[in-house]
Protein backbone atom coordinates (compact mmCIF):
# COMPACT_ATOMS: atom_id res chain seq x y z
CA UNK A 1 0.00 0.00 0.00
CA UNK A 2 1.04 3.68 -0.71
CA UNK A 3 3.77 2.43 -3.07
CA UNK A 4 1.90 3.46 -6.25
CA UNK A 5 3.01 7.35 -6.88
CA UNK A 6 0.00 9.79 -6.25
CA UNK A 7 -2.25 7.65 -4.00
CA UNK A 8 0.47 7.99 -0.77
CA UNK A 9 -2.18 10.91 0.58
CA UNK A 10 -4.80 8.22 0.48
CA UNK A 11 -3.91 6.82 3.65
CA UNK A 12 -3.97 9.85 5.41
CA UNK A 13 -6.12 11.21 7.79
CA UNK A 14 -8.92 13.22 5.79
CA UNK A 15 -9.18 11.48 2.97
CA UNK A 16 -8.60 8.04 4.51
CA UNK A 17 -12.44 8.51 6.00
CA UNK A 18 -13.77 10.59 3.70
CA UNK A 19 -13.23 8.24 0.95
CA UNK A 20 -13.84 5.01 3.26
CA UNK A 21 -16.89 6.45 3.94
CA UNK A 22 -18.15 7.33 0.34
CA UNK A 23 -17.13 3.76 -0.01
CA UNK A 24 -19.54 2.29 2.57
CA UNK A 25 -22.46 4.44 1.24
CA UNK A 26 -22.15 3.15 -2.04
CA UNK A 27 -21.75 -0.55 -0.78
CA UNK A 28 -24.89 0.26 1.68
CA UNK A 29 -27.40 1.24 -1.53
CA UNK A 30 -25.87 -1.03 -3.10
CA UNK A 31 -27.22 -4.29 -0.08
CA UNK A 32 -30.07 -2.39 -0.05
CA UNK A 33 -30.77 -2.98 -3.92
CA UNK A 34 -30.00 -5.99 -4.12
CA UNK A 35 -31.70 -6.98 -0.91
CA UNK A 36 -35.21 -5.96 -2.76
CA UNK A 37 -34.37 -8.57 -5.13
CA UNK A 38 -33.48 -10.94 -2.69
CA UNK A 39 -36.53 -10.73 -0.41
CA UNK A 40 -39.03 -11.14 -3.64
CA UNK A 41 -37.07 -14.31 -4.64
CA UNK A 42 -36.80 -15.73 -0.82
CA UNK A 43 -40.66 -14.54 -0.89
CA UNK A 44 -41.29 -16.70 -3.79
CA UNK A 45 -38.70 -19.67 -2.83
CA UNK A 46 -41.34 -20.31 0.46
CA UNK A 47 -44.36 -20.11 -1.14
CA UNK A 48 -43.24 -22.36 -4.27
CA UNK A 49 -43.59 -19.54 -6.32
CA UNK A 50 -40.80 -18.05 -9.58
CA UNK A 51 -41.01 -14.68 -8.19
CA UNK A 52 -39.48 -12.17 -10.60
CA UNK A 53 -37.98 -13.44 -13.72
CA UNK A 54 -38.14 -11.07 -16.33
CA UNK A 55 -35.83 -8.67 -16.56
CA UNK A 56 -31.98 -10.31 -17.19
CA UNK A 57 -31.34 -13.75 -16.65
CA UNK A 58 -33.45 -15.70 -13.91
CA UNK A 59 -34.65 -11.91 -13.03
CA UNK A 60 -31.29 -10.44 -11.84
CA UNK A 61 -31.46 -6.93 -13.34
CA UNK A 62 -35.02 -6.48 -11.31
CA UNK A 63 -33.26 -3.89 -9.20
CA UNK A 64 -31.83 -1.90 -11.93
CA UNK A 65 -35.69 -1.90 -13.26
CA UNK A 66 -36.84 -0.86 -10.53
CA UNK A 67 -34.22 1.88 -9.68
CA UNK A 68 -35.20 3.51 -12.92
CA UNK A 69 -38.91 3.50 -11.78
CA UNK A 70 -38.08 4.97 -8.96
CA UNK A 71 -36.32 7.74 -10.16
CA UNK A 72 -38.29 8.44 -12.78
CA UNK A 73 -41.95 8.54 -10.87
CA UNK A 74 -43.05 11.65 -9.58
CA UNK A 75 -42.35 13.06 -6.16
CA UNK A 76 -46.28 13.55 -4.86
CA UNK A 77 -46.83 14.89 -1.32
CA UNK A 78 -49.89 15.82 0.26
CA UNK A 79 -50.97 18.93 -0.08
CA UNK A 80 -51.64 19.51 4.11
CA UNK A 81 -48.04 17.72 4.61
CA UNK A 82 -45.28 20.07 6.61
CA UNK A 83 -42.78 19.66 3.65
CA UNK A 84 -39.91 20.23 4.72
CA UNK A 85 -40.52 17.23 7.67
CA UNK A 86 -42.13 15.36 4.97
CA UNK A 87 -38.96 15.67 2.58
CA UNK A 88 -35.79 15.16 5.54
CA UNK A 89 -37.75 11.92 7.11
CA UNK A 90 -36.73 9.64 4.90
CA UNK A 91 -33.00 11.34 5.19
CA UNK A 92 -33.23 11.20 8.89
CA UNK A 93 -34.11 7.05 8.43
CA UNK A 94 -31.30 6.63 5.99
CA UNK A 95 -28.10 8.54 7.16
CA UNK A 96 -28.74 6.39 10.26
CA UNK A 97 -28.45 2.85 9.01
CA UNK A 98 -25.76 4.06 6.49
CA UNK A 99 -23.43 5.68 9.41
CA UNK A 100 -23.58 2.16 11.69
CA UNK A 101 -21.49 0.92 9.12
CA UNK A 102 -18.48 2.65 10.02
CA UNK A 103 -17.51 1.30 12.85
CA UNK A 104 -18.07 -2.43 11.26
CA UNK A 105 -15.03 -4.43 10.68
CA UNK A 106 -14.87 -5.79 7.36
CA UNK A 107 -11.40 -7.84 8.16
CA UNK A 108 -8.22 -7.67 9.49
CA UNK A 109 -7.29 -3.80 10.08
CA UNK A 110 -10.50 -2.88 7.17
CA UNK A 111 -12.70 -0.42 8.96
CA UNK A 112 -13.68 2.69 8.79
CA UNK A 113 -13.37 4.63 12.36
CA UNK A 114 -12.24 1.95 14.98
CA UNK A 115 -14.07 4.22 18.12
CA UNK A 116 -13.09 2.80 21.54
CA UNK A 117 -16.86 3.14 21.87
CA UNK A 118 -18.20 1.25 18.63
CA UNK A 119 -20.96 -0.77 21.14
CA UNK A 120 -21.73 2.59 22.47
CA UNK A 121 -21.98 4.25 18.85
CA UNK A 122 -23.79 1.46 17.28
CA UNK A 123 -26.96 2.26 20.40
CA UNK A 124 -26.39 5.92 19.83
CA UNK A 125 -27.04 5.74 16.32
CA UNK A 126 -29.73 3.35 16.23
CA UNK A 127 -31.45 5.46 18.33
CA UNK A 128 -32.02 8.01 16.17
CA UNK A 129 -34.40 5.83 13.77
CA UNK A 130 -37.21 6.29 15.57
CA UNK A 131 -36.90 10.03 14.63
CA UNK A 132 -37.18 9.83 11.64
CA UNK A 133 -40.27 7.14 11.70
CA UNK A 134 -41.71 10.08 13.85
CA UNK A 135 -40.72 13.04 11.31
CA UNK A 136 -42.49 11.04 8.63
CA UNK A 137 -45.33 9.74 10.34
CA UNK A 138 -45.84 14.21 11.41
CA UNK A 139 -45.19 15.16 8.38
CA UNK A 140 -47.35 13.14 6.17
CA UNK A 141 -50.15 15.14 8.42
CA UNK A 142 -52.67 11.86 8.11
CA UNK A 143 -54.68 9.78 10.58
CA UNK A 144 -52.98 6.22 9.13
CA UNK A 145 -49.24 7.63 9.53
CA UNK A 146 -49.50 9.58 12.62
CA UNK A 147 -50.97 5.86 13.96
CA UNK A 148 -48.40 4.23 12.42
CA UNK A 149 -45.43 6.49 13.26
CA UNK A 150 -46.77 6.56 17.62
CA UNK A 151 -46.63 2.78 17.37
CA UNK A 152 -43.33 2.67 15.66
CA UNK A 153 -41.56 5.08 17.92
CA UNK A 154 -43.41 3.37 21.12
CA UNK A 155 -42.01 -0.32 19.58
CA UNK A 156 -38.52 0.86 18.46
CA UNK A 157 -38.09 3.08 21.98
CA UNK A 158 -39.06 -0.32 24.34
CA UNK A 159 -37.26 -2.71 22.01
CA UNK A 160 -34.08 -0.31 22.54
CA UNK A 161 -33.79 -1.27 26.03
CA UNK A 162 -33.27 -4.77 25.90
CA UNK A 163 -30.98 -4.63 22.61
CA UNK A 164 -28.69 -2.82 25.26
CA UNK A 165 -29.14 -5.41 27.45
CA UNK A 166 -28.32 -7.96 25.86
CA UNK A 167 -24.36 -6.96 24.42
CA UNK A 168 -23.80 -5.57 27.77
CA UNK A 169 -22.71 -9.37 28.14
CA UNK A 170 -20.59 -9.29 25.10
CA UNK A 171 -18.69 -6.25 26.57
CA UNK A 172 -18.16 -7.65 29.76
CA UNK A 173 -16.47 -10.49 28.55
CA UNK A 174 -14.43 -8.99 26.38
CA UNK A 175 -13.90 -6.04 28.51
CA UNK A 176 -14.02 -3.43 25.41
CA UNK A 177 -16.34 -1.50 23.76
CA UNK A 178 -14.36 -1.48 20.39
CA UNK A 179 -16.01 -3.74 17.87
CA UNK A 180 -12.21 -4.59 16.31
CA UNK A 181 -11.60 -5.91 19.87
CA UNK A 182 -14.79 -7.87 20.26
CA UNK A 183 -13.47 -9.78 17.05
CA UNK A 184 -10.43 -10.46 17.68
CA UNK A 185 -11.23 -11.60 21.42
CA UNK A 186 -12.98 -14.53 19.39
CA UNK A 187 -10.05 -15.67 16.99
CA UNK A 188 -9.26 -19.34 16.88
CA UNK A 189 -12.28 -21.24 15.43
CA UNK A 190 -16.21 -21.12 15.99
CA UNK A 191 -16.20 -22.85 19.63
CA UNK A 192 -14.27 -19.45 20.45
CA UNK A 193 -17.29 -17.02 19.17
CA UNK A 194 -19.21 -15.20 21.72
CA UNK A 195 -22.57 -16.63 20.50
CA UNK A 196 -22.07 -20.14 22.97
CA UNK A 197 -21.62 -18.20 26.27
CA UNK A 198 -24.09 -15.91 24.93
CA UNK A 199 -26.46 -17.69 23.55
CA UNK A 200 -29.59 -16.68 25.43
CA UNK A 201 -28.51 -12.89 24.74
CA UNK A 202 -27.87 -13.54 20.82
CA UNK A 203 -31.58 -14.26 20.88
CA UNK A 204 -33.11 -11.79 22.78
CA UNK A 205 -30.89 -9.44 20.57
CA UNK A 206 -31.96 -11.03 17.26
CA UNK A 207 -35.63 -10.33 18.60
CA UNK A 208 -35.31 -6.81 19.37
CA UNK A 209 -33.40 -6.41 15.81
CA UNK A 210 -36.07 -7.58 14.56
CA UNK A 211 -38.60 -5.20 16.17
CA UNK A 212 -35.59 -2.36 16.25
CA UNK A 213 -35.75 -2.69 12.23
CA UNK A 214 -39.32 -3.14 11.98
CA UNK A 215 -39.99 -6.47 10.62
CA UNK A 216 -42.29 -8.61 10.62
CA UNK A 217 -43.32 -10.11 12.91
CA UNK A 218 -43.54 -6.49 14.37
CA UNK A 219 -44.24 -4.86 11.32
CA UNK A 220 -46.55 -2.64 13.02
CA UNK A 221 -46.00 0.76 12.26
CA UNK A 222 -46.51 -0.24 8.85
CA UNK A 223 -48.95 -2.85 9.20
CA UNK A 224 -49.74 -3.54 5.62
CA UNK A 225 -53.21 -5.14 6.50
CA UNK A 226 -54.33 -2.59 9.04
CA UNK A 227 -52.83 1.04 8.74
CA UNK A 228 -51.83 0.05 4.81
CA UNK A 229 -48.51 1.26 5.33
CA UNK A 230 -48.35 3.43 8.30
CA UNK A 231 -45.75 6.17 8.40
CA UNK A 232 -45.01 5.24 4.63
CA UNK A 233 -48.39 5.61 3.19
CA UNK A 234 -47.81 8.89 1.95
CA UNK A 235 -44.44 8.59 0.15
CA UNK A 236 -43.90 7.92 -3.70
CA UNK A 237 -40.86 7.58 -5.60
CA UNK A 238 -37.97 8.87 -4.56
CA UNK A 239 -38.77 9.15 -1.11
CA UNK A 240 -40.21 6.29 -1.26
CA UNK A 241 -37.09 4.21 -2.26
CA UNK A 242 -35.14 6.21 0.05
CA UNK A 243 -37.26 4.74 3.21
CA UNK A 244 -37.30 1.14 1.33
CA UNK A 245 -33.68 1.39 0.98
CA UNK A 246 -33.21 2.56 4.65
CA UNK A 247 -35.15 -0.46 6.13
CA UNK A 248 -33.21 -2.80 4.11
CA UNK A 249 -30.44 -1.47 4.98
CA UNK A 250 -30.73 -1.56 8.35
CA UNK A 251 -31.76 -5.19 8.40
CA UNK A 252 -28.15 -5.75 6.87
CA UNK A 253 -26.45 -3.79 9.33
CA UNK A 254 -28.36 -5.63 12.00
CA UNK A 255 -27.56 -8.73 10.78
CA UNK A 256 -23.72 -7.44 10.12
CA UNK A 257 -23.58 -6.25 13.76
CA UNK A 258 -25.02 -10.09 14.95
CA UNK A 259 -22.27 -11.38 12.95
CA UNK A 260 -19.90 -8.91 14.25
CA UNK A 261 -20.42 -9.30 17.85
CA UNK A 262 -21.81 -12.89 18.33
CA UNK A 263 -20.64 -14.88 15.42
CA UNK A 264 -16.87 -14.06 15.80
CA UNK A 265 -16.88 -11.05 12.52
CA UNK A 266 -14.90 -11.85 9.42
CA UNK A 267 -12.98 -14.44 11.97
CA UNK A 268 -13.04 -17.83 9.51
CA UNK A 269 -15.13 -21.12 11.86
CA UNK A 270 -11.87 -22.90 11.53
CA UNK A 271 -8.68 -21.78 11.62
CA UNK A 272 -6.98 -22.94 8.79
CA UNK A 273 -9.49 -21.65 6.02
CA UNK A 274 -7.95 -18.22 6.62
CA UNK A 275 -8.23 -15.81 3.92
CA UNK A 276 -5.46 -13.24 4.38
CA UNK A 277 -6.78 -10.18 2.91
CA UNK A 278 -9.99 -11.55 1.87
CA UNK A 279 -11.79 -12.55 5.31
CA UNK A 280 -14.10 -9.98 4.72
CA UNK A 281 -16.18 -12.72 2.82
CA UNK A 282 -16.93 -14.39 5.83
CA UNK A 283 -18.49 -11.48 7.25
CA UNK A 284 -20.77 -11.55 4.22
CA UNK A 285 -21.14 -15.53 4.43
CA UNK A 286 -22.47 -14.86 7.99
CA UNK A 287 -24.01 -11.75 7.44
CA UNK A 288 -26.28 -12.96 4.10
CA UNK A 289 -27.02 -16.02 6.24
CA UNK A 290 -28.38 -14.18 9.21
CA UNK A 291 -30.29 -11.90 6.40
CA UNK A 292 -31.96 -14.80 4.84
CA UNK A 293 -33.34 -15.87 8.70
CA UNK A 294 -34.79 -12.28 8.76
CA UNK A 295 -36.71 -12.98 5.76
CA UNK A 296 -37.05 -16.72 6.45
CA UNK A 297 -39.11 -15.30 9.68
CA UNK A 298 -40.69 -12.60 7.36
CA UNK A 299 -42.67 -14.86 5.25
CA UNK A 300 -43.31 -17.61 8.22
CA UNK A 301 -44.65 -15.83 10.70
CA UNK A 302 -47.81 -13.46 11.46
CA UNK A 303 -47.63 -10.26 12.81
CA UNK A 304 -48.21 -9.35 16.68
CA UNK A 305 -50.38 -7.38 18.60
CA UNK A 306 -49.58 -4.39 20.44
CA UNK A 307 -49.59 -5.67 23.39
CA UNK A 308 -48.39 -9.04 22.58
CA UNK A 309 -45.50 -7.01 21.79
CA UNK A 310 -44.94 -4.53 24.57
CA UNK A 311 -45.47 -8.34 26.91
CA UNK A 312 -42.62 -9.46 24.33
CA UNK A 313 -40.01 -6.94 25.42
CA UNK A 314 -40.78 -5.79 28.67
CA UNK A 315 -42.02 -8.95 30.39
CA UNK A 316 -39.92 -11.68 28.63
CA UNK A 317 -36.74 -10.03 26.78
CA UNK A 318 -35.77 -7.35 29.98
CA UNK A 319 -36.26 -10.24 32.56
CA UNK A 320 -34.04 -12.88 30.41
CA UNK A 321 -31.11 -10.52 29.70
CA UNK A 322 -31.18 -9.16 32.96
CA UNK A 323 -31.16 -12.60 34.62
CA UNK A 324 -28.54 -13.61 31.98
CA UNK A 325 -26.47 -10.89 32.48
CA UNK A 326 -26.25 -11.84 36.24
CA UNK A 327 -25.44 -15.82 35.10
CA UNK A 328 -22.15 -13.80 33.67
CA UNK A 329 -20.62 -11.94 36.30
CA UNK A 330 -21.21 -15.10 38.61
CA UNK A 331 -19.40 -17.03 35.74
CA UNK A 332 -16.84 -14.93 35.10
CA UNK A 333 -15.81 -14.51 39.19
CA UNK A 334 -15.82 -18.30 39.58
CA UNK A 335 -14.16 -18.92 36.14
CA UNK B 1 -10.16 21.28 12.52
CA UNK B 2 -11.23 24.66 11.63
CA UNK B 3 -13.93 23.74 8.96
CA UNK B 4 -15.23 21.22 11.38
CA UNK B 5 -15.60 23.74 14.29
CA UNK B 6 -17.43 26.41 11.95
CA UNK B 7 -19.00 24.03 10.21
CA UNK B 8 -20.63 22.21 14.18
CA UNK B 9 -20.92 26.06 15.63
CA UNK B 10 -23.42 26.99 12.36
CA UNK B 11 -25.44 23.83 12.93
CA UNK B 12 -25.73 24.65 16.70
CA UNK B 13 -26.51 28.08 16.63
CA UNK B 14 -28.83 27.68 13.58
CA UNK B 15 -30.76 24.93 15.39
CA UNK B 16 -30.85 26.62 18.41
CA UNK B 17 -32.48 29.66 16.65
CA UNK B 18 -34.43 27.62 15.10
CA UNK B 19 -36.02 25.80 18.16
CA UNK B 20 -37.15 29.57 19.74
CA UNK B 21 -38.07 31.15 16.46
CA UNK B 22 -39.62 28.01 14.79
CA UNK B 23 -43.88 28.76 14.90
CA UNK B 24 -44.74 25.18 15.32
CA UNK B 25 -44.10 23.02 18.39
CA UNK B 26 -42.67 20.28 16.45
CA UNK B 27 -40.30 21.80 14.11
CA UNK B 28 -38.94 23.33 17.84
CA UNK B 29 -38.29 19.95 18.90
CA UNK B 30 -36.74 18.46 15.18
CA UNK B 31 -34.53 21.55 15.41
CA UNK B 32 -33.40 20.72 19.26
CA UNK B 33 -32.47 17.50 18.31
CA UNK B 34 -30.13 18.93 15.64
CA UNK B 35 -28.34 21.24 18.85
CA UNK B 36 -27.93 18.05 20.17
CA UNK B 37 -26.29 16.63 16.95
CA UNK B 38 -24.11 19.42 16.86
CA UNK B 39 -23.21 19.72 20.71
CA UNK B 40 -22.08 15.85 20.11
CA UNK B 41 -19.79 17.28 17.44
CA UNK B 42 -18.31 19.06 20.01
CA UNK B 43 -17.85 16.55 22.45
CA UNK B 44 -16.11 14.38 19.18
CA UNK B 45 -13.89 17.10 18.36
CA UNK B 46 -12.57 17.18 22.34
CA UNK B 47 -11.89 13.52 21.91
CA UNK B 48 -14.70 12.77 24.28
CA UNK B 49 -16.50 10.28 22.12
CA UNK B 50 -18.00 8.60 24.81
CA UNK B 51 -19.50 10.98 25.86
CA UNK B 52 -20.77 12.04 22.27
CA UNK B 53 -22.31 8.91 22.11
CA UNK B 54 -24.38 8.96 25.62
CA UNK B 55 -25.21 12.26 24.04
CA UNK B 56 -26.39 11.51 20.92
CA UNK B 57 -28.59 8.15 22.18
CA UNK B 58 -29.98 9.99 25.38
CA UNK B 59 -30.65 13.47 24.00
CA UNK B 60 -31.52 12.96 20.67
CA UNK B 61 -32.73 8.79 20.85
CA UNK B 62 -34.65 9.44 23.38
CA UNK B 63 -35.12 12.68 25.09
CA UNK B 64 -36.26 14.94 21.59
CA UNK B 65 -38.81 11.62 20.85
CA UNK B 66 -40.50 11.49 24.49
CA UNK B 67 -40.83 15.25 23.82
CA UNK B 68 -42.25 14.80 20.41
CA UNK B 69 -44.60 11.84 21.99
CA UNK B 70 -45.79 14.42 24.89
CA UNK B 71 -47.02 16.72 22.00
CA UNK B 72 -48.23 14.69 19.70
CA UNK B 73 -50.58 12.84 22.93
CA UNK B 74 -51.66 15.95 24.71
CA UNK B 75 -52.15 18.78 21.82
CA UNK B 76 -53.02 19.63 18.17
CA UNK B 77 -49.55 20.58 16.69
CA UNK B 78 -50.68 24.03 15.62
CA UNK B 79 -48.91 27.26 14.34
CA UNK B 80 -48.01 29.61 16.58
CA UNK B 81 -48.12 33.92 15.79
CA UNK B 82 -44.32 35.37 15.94
CA UNK B 83 -45.56 37.45 18.29
CA UNK B 84 -47.09 35.04 20.77
CA UNK B 85 -43.42 34.11 20.87
CA UNK B 86 -41.39 36.76 20.95
CA UNK B 87 -43.49 39.72 22.69
CA UNK B 88 -43.78 37.63 26.15
CA UNK B 89 -41.42 38.11 28.61
CA UNK B 90 -39.03 39.96 26.23
CA UNK B 91 -37.09 42.00 28.92
CA UNK B 92 -37.10 39.07 31.80
CA UNK B 93 -35.93 36.39 29.44
CA UNK B 94 -33.46 38.80 28.23
CA UNK B 95 -32.10 39.45 31.49
CA UNK B 96 -31.86 35.88 32.24
CA UNK B 97 -29.52 34.68 29.83
CA UNK B 98 -27.45 37.69 30.24
CA UNK B 99 -26.74 36.84 33.51
CA UNK B 100 -26.21 33.14 32.80
CA UNK B 101 -23.64 34.15 30.19
CA UNK B 102 -21.71 36.40 32.26
CA UNK B 103 -21.73 33.68 34.88
CA UNK B 104 -20.38 31.36 32.15
CA UNK B 105 -18.04 33.54 30.88
CA UNK B 106 -16.95 34.22 34.78
CA UNK B 107 -15.91 30.48 35.19
CA UNK B 108 -14.59 30.14 31.73
CA UNK B 109 -12.07 33.08 32.51
CA UNK B 110 -11.06 31.90 35.88
CA UNK B 111 -10.27 28.04 34.79
CA UNK B 112 -6.88 27.77 34.24
CA UNK B 113 -7.07 25.69 30.79
CA UNK B 114 -3.18 24.56 30.67
CA UNK B 115 -2.65 21.15 28.77
CA UNK B 116 -5.98 21.42 27.81
CA UNK B 117 -6.75 21.41 23.75
CA UNK B 118 -8.54 19.54 21.55
CA UNK B 119 -7.19 15.53 21.15
CA UNK B 120 -6.04 15.99 25.04
CA UNK B 121 -9.22 14.78 27.02
CA UNK B 122 -9.70 11.65 27.89
CA UNK B 123 -9.88 9.46 25.40
CA UNK B 124 -10.54 5.90 26.87
CA UNK B 125 -13.77 4.78 28.62
CA UNK B 126 -12.02 2.97 31.42
CA UNK B 127 -10.65 6.17 32.58
CA UNK B 128 -13.80 8.52 32.65
CA UNK B 129 -15.92 5.04 33.99
CA UNK B 130 -13.41 5.16 37.05
CA UNK B 131 -13.37 8.86 37.62
CA UNK B 132 -17.20 8.83 37.52
CA UNK B 133 -17.11 5.54 40.09
CA UNK B 134 -13.99 7.80 42.22
CA UNK B 135 -12.37 4.51 42.15
CA UNK B 136 -9.62 6.08 40.43
CA UNK B 137 -8.13 9.14 40.65
CA UNK B 138 -11.41 11.16 40.09
CA UNK B 139 -13.37 12.57 42.76
CA UNK B 140 -15.07 10.31 45.31
CA UNK B 141 -18.23 12.67 45.42
CA UNK B 142 -18.87 11.60 41.48
CA UNK B 143 -19.49 7.99 43.24
CA UNK B 144 -22.06 9.68 45.28
CA UNK B 145 -23.86 11.50 42.49
CA UNK B 146 -23.88 8.38 40.21
CA UNK B 147 -25.93 6.60 43.48
CA UNK B 148 -28.38 9.54 43.75
CA UNK B 149 -28.95 9.40 40.28
CA UNK B 150 -30.03 6.05 39.89
CA UNK B 151 -31.63 5.89 43.12
CA UNK B 152 -33.78 8.78 41.74
CA UNK B 153 -34.01 6.68 38.31
CA UNK B 154 -35.35 4.19 40.59
CA UNK B 155 -38.43 6.13 42.23
CA UNK B 156 -39.10 7.40 39.03
CA UNK B 157 -39.59 3.69 38.12
CA UNK B 158 -41.63 2.72 40.46
CA UNK B 159 -43.79 5.83 40.64
CA UNK B 160 -44.66 5.17 36.52
CA UNK B 161 -45.60 1.90 37.72
CA UNK B 162 -47.73 2.77 40.33
CA UNK B 163 -49.55 5.17 38.85
CA UNK B 164 -49.72 3.50 35.48
CA UNK B 165 -51.57 0.45 37.87
CA UNK B 166 -53.72 3.03 39.98
CA UNK B 167 -55.83 3.78 36.61
CA UNK B 168 -56.19 0.02 35.72
CA UNK B 169 -58.02 -0.78 39.18
CA UNK B 170 -60.19 2.27 38.88
CA UNK B 171 -61.57 1.33 36.01
CA UNK B 172 -62.36 -2.49 36.84
CA UNK B 173 -64.07 -0.86 39.93
CA UNK B 174 -66.24 1.17 37.34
Amino acid sequence: MGQVVGLEYLEQEPWRFLISSVTVIFLVLNIAAVLTLAERKVSAYIQLRYGPNRVGPRGILQPAADVIKLFTKENVSPGRADRWVFLAAPIAMFLPAAAVWLVIPFGPGMVVADLNVGLVYFFAITSIGALGVIMAGYGSRSNFSLLGALRGAGQMISYEVPLILSLLGVAMLTGSLSMVDIVEYQAGGFWNWIIWPQLPMFVAFFVSGLAEVKRIPFDLPEGESEIVGGFMIEYSGMTWALIQASEFASMAVMSAVASTLFLGGWQPPLPFLDLGVFNWLWLGIKTTLLIFVFQWIRWTLPRLRMDQLMDLGWKILVPVTIAWLFVTAGAMLVI
Amino acid sequence: MTVAFAFLTGMTLVSALGVVLSRSVVHSALFMSGAFLGIAGFFVMLNAPALAAFQVLIYVGAVTVVILFGIMFTQRPQVRRFRTIINRQIWPGFFAAAGVGAFLCYILVGESWEGAEPGNGARSVAVLGRSLLGAGEGVEIFSLLFEAASVLLLVALVAAIAISRRKDEEEASR
